[in-house]
């Protein structure tokens, strides 16, 4: 029976692979990634500098791959590592990185940090130093098909719903459509305007699309904790379904992680090709705009602007298709100063939003987020993906500002033709 | 006895293990350990992204440029500096095609050695000296960093000493603290100034899969 | 586990102090046999005696030439400054000022003014915070700052150290390293300090540029100074910076504009300088660089020893709120009535304590 260092060491020394290599050998410890961070630049705490937090994971590859960390291990020179070196890391990797890697985009030797962060996770989760929050999550996930609990009686619940009051259907278990919509638990329970939305503006378009009543949950607290075995279990559901539906295209909804877990990690967390194609929902808003297949009247003429979900943008290469979007129903869309590809992080991806503990520090990182809308002047936000959605409404009204949120599936359906 | 042991064996033994070490780094780091394969279909090329990555990587983005300036001005200072005089500078050039080249190449003039210097001084001890001050970096640095930083520092300084070429000691303290940099390099720090390549290029690549410039 | 962080940061200085020495021994290490030749050769002194003066028959015509009543330029073929002299008398003056005025005179400044520290240190003992460590803390620096401090004074002791040998390094290093050793020692400090030398004047500029703002002097500097600045007792107000410090600044900015400008000249000297600018120029670099060094030595106490709670304010960028109270008045009630406190101390994160608290830190990056 192993202890638990025993077992965050193990898992630490199989994440080294090229890459690991080549970042740890690379860095300077310059400091600029701390300048990038938002856990670093609102508290001022160096302790959160993006770097630091990977220290476990840099420990083991020091200490086991390195010509001195070897030496000086086998000489008694070194300081061992302990189990202090993974539990005091707990916090300033679960509830003080929201991996949005905006630290890689700064980074001058090019170190993809999120990535390393990652592996740091997937050492901690093998120890068991996980916050409750996402270990609780986690374990509704496996049992019940999603982390907040909701069974498939809780989304037919929510067709249902759908039907009585928009008189909408929404196709349930449809073998052979072109498209299987994913939901996040937030999208069944909280933001249900975004059902109505994708039923009109789908019915609008033509396309044929499902949800599955056997697995619904785009969410995938497995990514989010860092431990890969999770992740795959509950991709391996997304392609059971999948293939029983014989299903071509999967639909990323309004969730950032989703998009990358799906679209891009998904397939090396299986260790081999996904059998469907993956868009997020606004690549496909925008494919079908420029198929003429989404016709638009009238305007949202409040002020505006978006918000990049970290996970879409920066990480998952969606940046035009919201804008173009945008641009189409929003005369009064002005940019935030910094965007795209370097939009400052809504503080509660990566797990962070399940991690009560994590609330307070949180809720204080959101004042860049703050500082960027008090420059612009607007009415609303609009973004999407459902957890940003959710910790910016938070945020705002942390700091009582007057301000709606809105998903952009929602603003288009909206103004639907 | 000293000057024939730097001039001699330390030489050799400095100038394998120079060698040997970067490309033994090189060897492991990138052919032996894992790869993984990237099972996911890119939006973009790879290939292109990693090359845009690697010229990119030299100069900051706007968003944080007013937050990192003397970093950034002071990194160039010095390497610029030190490049230009380690590679261009006359005794380097002759020394280079007396013992490793065997062929000379264009040298600077003496002024512009002596600008070279400046910036490398005043950019290595400014850099030196926020390692020290910033919270962050005092937090993040390790020993390497300081030694690392240290040893480049004496062999400027004696090299600036030797530079009246007035006694073999002052050329055989330069030399001999070269040599000690060499053996130190490529198990070290320093080995940045090669590793950063495919460092950058893999996160270019990841991300220029992806659609991302980073 | 106070004792362990206490015994982790004794390690840690002992560490950095092994490796300062070693660092001194390998830069040194090349003038050992210097050394022990110098001290075979002591025996084998010829002591003998010197012949009695004589009359040199040619003397008249040779006081001409040698031009000691006054200074005539001939001319020649060789084309250059000063080539129409042949043997330059004021050569001599300059060679007389530095051996006869400067050195004694500028180690006498030094050594008084040590002296004055010594005695006052034994007098006054460390001037302690009066009510101890509040515990709050207030930015005093910047980062830029801090920066620029430590930038200059890196520069600052390295021109200071080696031009420090060159002046006075015969009469303190020929006897331990004999004439050889000392010809080496003196050929790296010159080609250290004309290399090291421009810097100073960026050391000089950041410092002007940083620090400019609040040493002005104003009417309560004549009071601060007039009541000693509270260093016999009592306490005297001052804003941000006192008299003292105004004094130092604008000193360092005079002097060291001065020490800039003449070491340009002496540096390079292929603008057509003649000797007797050259002279000049040393001259003033001289008397400059031993009035700073030696009004440092009392920055330097009061910045270190000899005031408590004063080092942290250019290490760590913080004071401590009494410190402000007790020393700085006028500017403690400016500032804390503008600033964003910090919520914990800078010390413990400075330190890299990795607890799992997730207090937040004070800033003292940023202009």
């Amino acid at each position: 029976m192993s202890t638990p260092l025993e077992r965050g060491v193990d898992m630490l020394k199989s994440q080294v692979d090229t890459r690991v290599e080549s970042y740890f050998s690379s860095c300077t410890h310059c400091g600029v990634c701390a300048e990038a961070c938002l856990f670093y630049t609102e508290t001022h705490d160096p302790r959160y500098t993006p770097i630091y937090k990977t220290e476990p994971l840099r420990k083991v590859w020091q200490q086991n791959f390195t010509l001195w960390g070897k030496l000086s291990s086998s000489l008694g020179l070194s300081k061992p590592i302990t189990e202090n070196d993974l539990s005091d890391w707990e916090t300033l990797v679960y509830d003080g990185c929201s991996m949005c890697s905006r630290c890689t985009m700064v980074c001058p030797v090019g170190i993809d940090i999120a990535y390393l962060i990652r592996k740091v996770k997937e050492g901690m989760a093998a120890a068991g130093f996980v916050p409750e929050g996402l270990q609780g999550a986690s374990q509704r996930a496996l049992e019940f098909g999603s982390p907040m609990g909701l069974t498939s009686k809780g989304l037919l619940a929510a067709v249902e719903k759908q039907k009585k009051e928009h008189g909408l259907d929404i196709p349930v278990d449809v073998e052979g459509a072109e498209y299987l919509c994913m939901l996040s638990s937030n999208e069944v329970v909280l933001y249900t305007e975004f059902l109505t939305a994708i039923s009109k503006i789908f019915s609008a378009a033509g396309i044929t699309w499902t949800v599955s009543s056997k697995y619904f949950e785009a969410t995938n607290t497995g990514v989010q904790m860092g431990n890969s075995v999770i992740a795959a279990q509950l991709l391996e559901r997304l392609v059971e379904v999948a293939t029983e539906l014989k299903i071509k295209t999967v639909i990323s909804p309004e969730c950032g992680h989703a998009y990358t877990t799906f679209r891009w990690d998904g397939a090396n967390i299986l260790g081999r090709e996904l059998p469907f194609n993956v868009v997020h929902i606004m690549e496909l808003l925008d494919q079908l705009r420029e198929e003429g297949k989404l016709k638009t009247t009238g305007s949202f003429d409040e002020r505006l602007t978006y918000h990049d979900p970290c996970n879409i943008s920066r990480r998952g290469g969606v940046l035009e298709q919201p804008r173009n979007l945008l641009n189409q129903v929003a005369p009064n869309f002005v940019e935030m100063n910094e965007n795209m590809e370097m939009n400052w992080c809504c503080g509660g991806g990566g797990g962070v939003s399940s991690n009560e503990r994590a609330e307070p520090l949180r809720l204080k990182v959101f004042n860049v987020k703050k500082r960027q809308l008090d420059e612009l002047d607007v009415t609303t936000m609009v973004t999407s993906c459902s957890n940003c959605r959710l910790m910016l409404e938070e945020g705002l009204e942390e700091n009582e500002m007057d301000m709606e949120v809105i998903g952009i599936t929602e603003l288009i359906a909206d103004h639907l033709a | 006895m000293f000057e024939q042991f730097v001039d001699g064996i330390f030489w050799d033994i400095a100038l394998i293990v120079f060698f040997v070490g970067i490309a033994w780094r090189l060897i492991t780091v990138l052919l032996l350990r894992n790869k993984r394969i990237d099972y996911s279909e890119p939006r973009n090329s790879g290939f292109s992204g990693a090359i845009m990555a690697n010229v990119r990587g030299f100069y900051p983005r706007k968003e944080v440029s007013s937050r990192i300036r003397l970093q950034v001005i002071a990194g160039y200072m010095f390497h610029l500096g030190l490049f230009v005089l380690l590679f261009f500078a006359a005794p380097h050039v002759k020394f280079i095609a007396q013992h490793i080249t065997g062929f000379s190449y264009i040298t600077i003039p003496y002024w512009g050695f002596i600008v070279a210097s400046q910036f490398a001084f005043a950019g290595l001890i400014l850099l030196w000296v926020h390692r020290v001050l910033n919270p962050v970096t005092r937090l993040i640095s390790k020993r390497s960093d300081h030694i690392a930083t240290i040893l480049v520092f004496v062999v400027m300084l004696t090299g600036c000493m030797a530079l009246g070429e007035a006694s073999s000691e002052l050329r055989v303290l330069h030399r001999f603290s070269v040599e000690l940099l060499m053996i130190y390099f490529p198990f070290s720090a320093l080995m940045h100034a090669f590793m950063f390549i495919p460092s950058r290029a893999f996160t270019g690549a990841f991300l220029g899969r992806r659609g991302v410039k980073v | 586990m106070t004792g362990i962080k206490d015994k982790k940061s004794a390690r840690k200085r002992k560490v950095i102090f092994a490796c300062v020495l070693s660092l001194l021994f390998v830069l040194t290490a090349p003038l050992i046999p210097y050394v022990i030749d110098a001290h075979a050769e002591d025996d084998i002194t010829s002591k003998a005696d010197k012949p009695a003066a004589l009359q040199h028959p040619a003397i008249n015509l040779w006081n001409e030439v040698r031009q000691r009543n006054e200074v005539t330029q001939g001319t020649s073929q060789v084309k250059g400054v000063d080539s129409g002299v042949l043997i330059n008398k004021t050569g001599e003056d300059w060679r007389r000022f530095r051996m006869e005025m400067l050195m004694p005179y500028g180690a006498y400044f030094m050594g008084a003014i040590i002296a004055a520290i010594v005695l006052f240190f034994l007098l006054r003992g460390k001037l302690r915070l009066p009510g101890g460590r509040s515990g709050e803390l207030l930015c005093r620096f910047t980062l830029n700052q801090r920066t620029a401090h430590w930038f200059a004074v890196g520069i600052f002791w390295l021109l200071g150290i080696t031009g420090l040998i060159l002046l006075y390094g015969r009469f303190v290093l020929i006897p331990l390293l004999g004439a050889d050793g000392f010809s080496i020692t003196a050929s790296a400090c010159k080609e250290m300090h004309n290399l090291i030398g421009p810097l100073f004047v960026f050391a000089v500029l950041a410092l002007l540029v940083l620090y400019i703002k609040d040493n002005f002097f104003n009417r309560g500097d004549i009071t601060w100074l007039t009541k000693g600045g509270g260093m016999f007792g009592g306490h005297v107000s001052a804003g941000r910076f006192n008299a003292g410090e105004k004094t130092w600044f604008w000193l360092v900015m005079i002097f060291g504009f001065l020490l800039c400008i003449t070491g340009l000249i002496l540096d390079f000297s292929i603008f057509g300088q003649g000797r007797e600018i050259m002279a000049l120029s040393h001259m003033i670099h001289g008397i400059s660089a031993l009035l700073l060094i030696a009004v440092s030595f009392g920055h330097i106490y009061l910045g270190t020893i000899g005031v408590e709670g004063t080092l942290e304010g250019m290490t760590t960028g913080y004071v401590d709120a009494n410190w402000a109270k007790s020393h700085h008045d006028l500017w403690y009630e400016e500032i804390s009535k503008t600033s964003e406190k910090p919520e914990s101390s800078e010390q413990d994160i400075n330190k890299g304590i990795t607890s799992s608290s997730t207090k937040p830190a004070p800033n003292p990056a940023g202009d």
